[in-house]
């Protein structure tokens, strides 16, 4: 999962950048409205958390212009202004969700695990599961016909991508695109790697290579 | 406060009616002299005709019958005479017939009025004479009564005339008082839909004398809205510099390296919380604008379904959530306000319904009524006084959200309302909330 996180605070991007990496998602940080407005709109993020008080343009207008131009990726508004007149004005302008500083960190890695499922069409999970398989976010483990089974970092990062597109085929670059944030060297091999060692963990037939395709997670442990 | 309107009339009234009295009376009091001066000319001249009535008889002193007049022979006529010799001896005029004419004590034309014979009223004037070497007096009178009547009539049409004319002229003035005062009535008018919220502004187009009036009243609107936006963004910003760090303080007492000092975690926890608990509700307090706005307007057919979409965004487990309001219903209440009010209430319901809340606003004679209801477990009504009071707080239960009551009652209390918690016919709790009209 790729994240674009905009934030002109330096201290709480940092926080939220390393709370976010170690939950397993790919994070590119802005700080600047109007780099927000092209980047958002230009790569293939998952996700995007938008402060309202940005410097060069107004958080809300980004978002305004990031809907006109049709970008339909999940926006968690984050924000100090929390009256309900503001979450009304925020939501109108096209966020999906709100959340209003000060804020648990606990609560925002809820929202977006929320935030994620619902945009996938798997609303009204307490837990992200697919073909049999559950995942818990928190411990990055997953459960398998009631046994649990560890996963390092890259390997939970790529189930979870395989478990909210259950039954699409991925291709590695599009993968890749997804997992890695826009500064780390991508090396399809990698992922190739971690497709086996998954495959060794929940049993061969769990992910199927398409040849020339890419791969389609299917959730078959048989 | 008694209207110019009246004020006005009355004063008109009352000093047409005093002018018209004293005027109506003095010109009746002029006639009457005038005309009493030239009677006196006739009783004089009819006098000394009398005189020269007298002749010499056979037995002394006569009246030659020819030279009378007429008048003096007929019975009751109203012109009698009465002739008084030194001697006692009286004739009298044979229009009295049986009828006694005092003689007047002093001499000339008498100030009152004497009575004569059937209800008459007679003017009486007296001259003394000398002629062959007899004193005599002359009494001549002439009845009165026939112009007292039409005096008494003359003031019966003058005082109809005059009670026409005052009613004419009250109209008149009755109209072009209520023309003159139009403009005033208009703003008035537009005052009262302001405070209702039904306009925001006065109109400019008034005249001269009202011009300043209303365009400082303008003013003042425009100001006292301005003022609150400034002071709202203020707030608003003020509430990002201190919230942000604060996220970045939270967020810092729970990472891995902390997890080593539960104590020390703890207790920067709850500090931070408490931190954050006070900025919020200060901070929401001091944004509202309560009755600071006489234009302030919440229009519920254009607000409500906004609000209810970030509610079903925010409480996203299928629930169904539904308001219903009359048609066109403007509560003249700011919007940022009244938002908030039910902001607070609604998502408050959300959190504890089953699968549904419910907003109901009603008008009522004396004001208004909001009921959020929900189908969730409620608060038993001992419980309710608690929850209410000063000081509660009803988050314990839900971890990570403040009720929102401590706002919820600082709106109301700015409105001079009321809230009441209820069974609600959903099964849950109902929160009633009363505002009184404005």
């Amino acid at each position: 999962m790729r994240l674009l996180l905009v934030e002109d605070h330096v201290p709480l991007a940092d926080e939220l950048s390393a709370s976010l990496t170690r939950q397993g998602y790919a994070v590119d940080w802005l700080a600047d409205g109007r780099d927000a407005a092209y980047q958002g709109a230009s790569e293939p993020y998952d996700l995007i958390i938008l402060d309202l008080g940005l410097p060069g343009k107004p958080g809300l207008e980004v978002l305004q212009e990031w809907r006109a131009g049709g970008l339909s990726t999940p926006v968690l508004v984050l924000t100090a202004r929390g009256s309900w007149a503001e979450r009304i004005e925020g939501l109108k302008a096209g966020a999906d969700d709100y959340l209003t500083k000060p804020f648990h960190p606990e609560e925002l890695a809820l929202r977006i695990q929320a935030l994620l499922r619902r945009a996938h069409g798997l609303a009204n999970q307490p837990q992200l599961e697919a073909a049999g398989l559950q995942l818990d976010e928190s411990r990055q483990c997953v459960t398998s016909g009631g046994e649990a089974i560890d996963l390092t970092a890259a390997e939970f990062r790529l189930l979870r991508y395989f478990m909210l597109h259950p039954g699409q085929i991925l291709s590695k670059s599009h993968l890749a695109d997804h997992l890695y944030d826009g500064e780390t060297e991508r090396d399809s091999n990698v992922i190739e790697v971690h497709v086996n060692r998954l495959r060794g963990k929940l049993g061969r037939n769990v992910i199927e290579t398409r040849r020339g395709q890419g791969y389609r997670f299917t959730g078959d442990q048989g | 406060m008694r209207s110019i309107q009246r004020r006005l009339g009355i004063g008109l009234a009352a000093t047409l009616l005093l002018v018209g009295l004293v005027l109506a009376q003095a010109s009746l009091w002029v006639f009457d002299r005038g005309l009493r001066a030239y009677l006196e000319e006739d009783l004089r001249d009819e006098a000394q005709g009398l005189l020269t009535a007298l002749v010499r008889g056979p037995s002394g002193l006569q009246l030659d019958e020819r030279r009378l007049d007429p008048s003096f022979q007929r019975q009751f006529s109203g012109h009698y005479f009465r002739i008084d010799f030194a001697d006692d001896r009286s004739w009298r005029s044979r229009s009295l017939w049986d009828r006694e004419l005092l003689k007047p004590d002093g001499m000339g034309m008498q100030a009152e009025l004497g009575d004569g014979p059937q209800g008459q009223r007679l003017l009486i004037y007296r001259a003394d004479y000398r002629r062959y070497g007899e004193n005599l007096s002359i009494s001549v009178a002439q009845d009165y009564q026939p112009i007292l009547q039409s005096f008494r009539r003359m003031q019966w049409v003058g005082l109809g005339l005059g009670g026409a004319a005052l009613l004419l002229i009250l109209v008149a003035q009755r109209y072009t008082v209520r023309r003159a005062l139009r403009p005033l009535e208009q703003v008035r008018r537009q005052i009262a839909q302001l405070q209702q919220g039904r306009r925001t502004d006065l109109d400019a187009e008034v005249p001269e004398e009202l011009e300043s009036l209303v365009a400082q009243i303008n003013h003042l609107l425009a100001h006292t809205e301005d003022t609150l936006k400034r002071s709202r963004n203020a707030l608003g910003n003020l509430g990002h510099a201190l919230k942000t760090p604060l996220a970045v303080l939270i967020s810092l007492a729970g990472r891995e390296e902390m997890v080593a000092y539960p104590a020390l975690r703890a207790s920067m926890r709850e500090q931070l919380e408490q931190i954050e608990q006070r900025l919020s509700r200060e901070l929401g307090r001091a944004r509202l604008a309560g009755e600071v706005l006489p234009g302030a307007r919440f229009d519920c057919a254009q607000e409500l379904p906004g609000l209810f979409a970030t509610l079903s965004m925010i409480h996203d487990r299928g629930l169904s959530l539904d308001w219903h309001a009359p048609v066109a219903l403007v509560l003249p209440r700011d919007r940022e306000d009244l938002l908030e009010l039910l902001g607070n209430l609604l998502d408050n319901a959300c959190k504890w319904a089953d699968q549904r809340v419910q907003l109901t606003v009603e008008e009522s004679a004396d004001g208004y009524r909001l009921y959020v209801d929900d189908d969730g477990p409620g608060i038993d009504a001992e419980r309710r006084e608690a929850v209410l009071g000063r000081g509660t707080r009803l988050d314990e239960q839900v971890a990570g959200h403040g009720l929102g009551l401590g706002i919820v009652r600082d709106i109301i209390d700015a409105w001079n309302g009321r809230i009441e918690l209820q069974d609600s016919p959903l099964g849950g709790l109902r929160v009633l909330v009363s505002l009184p009209r404005r």
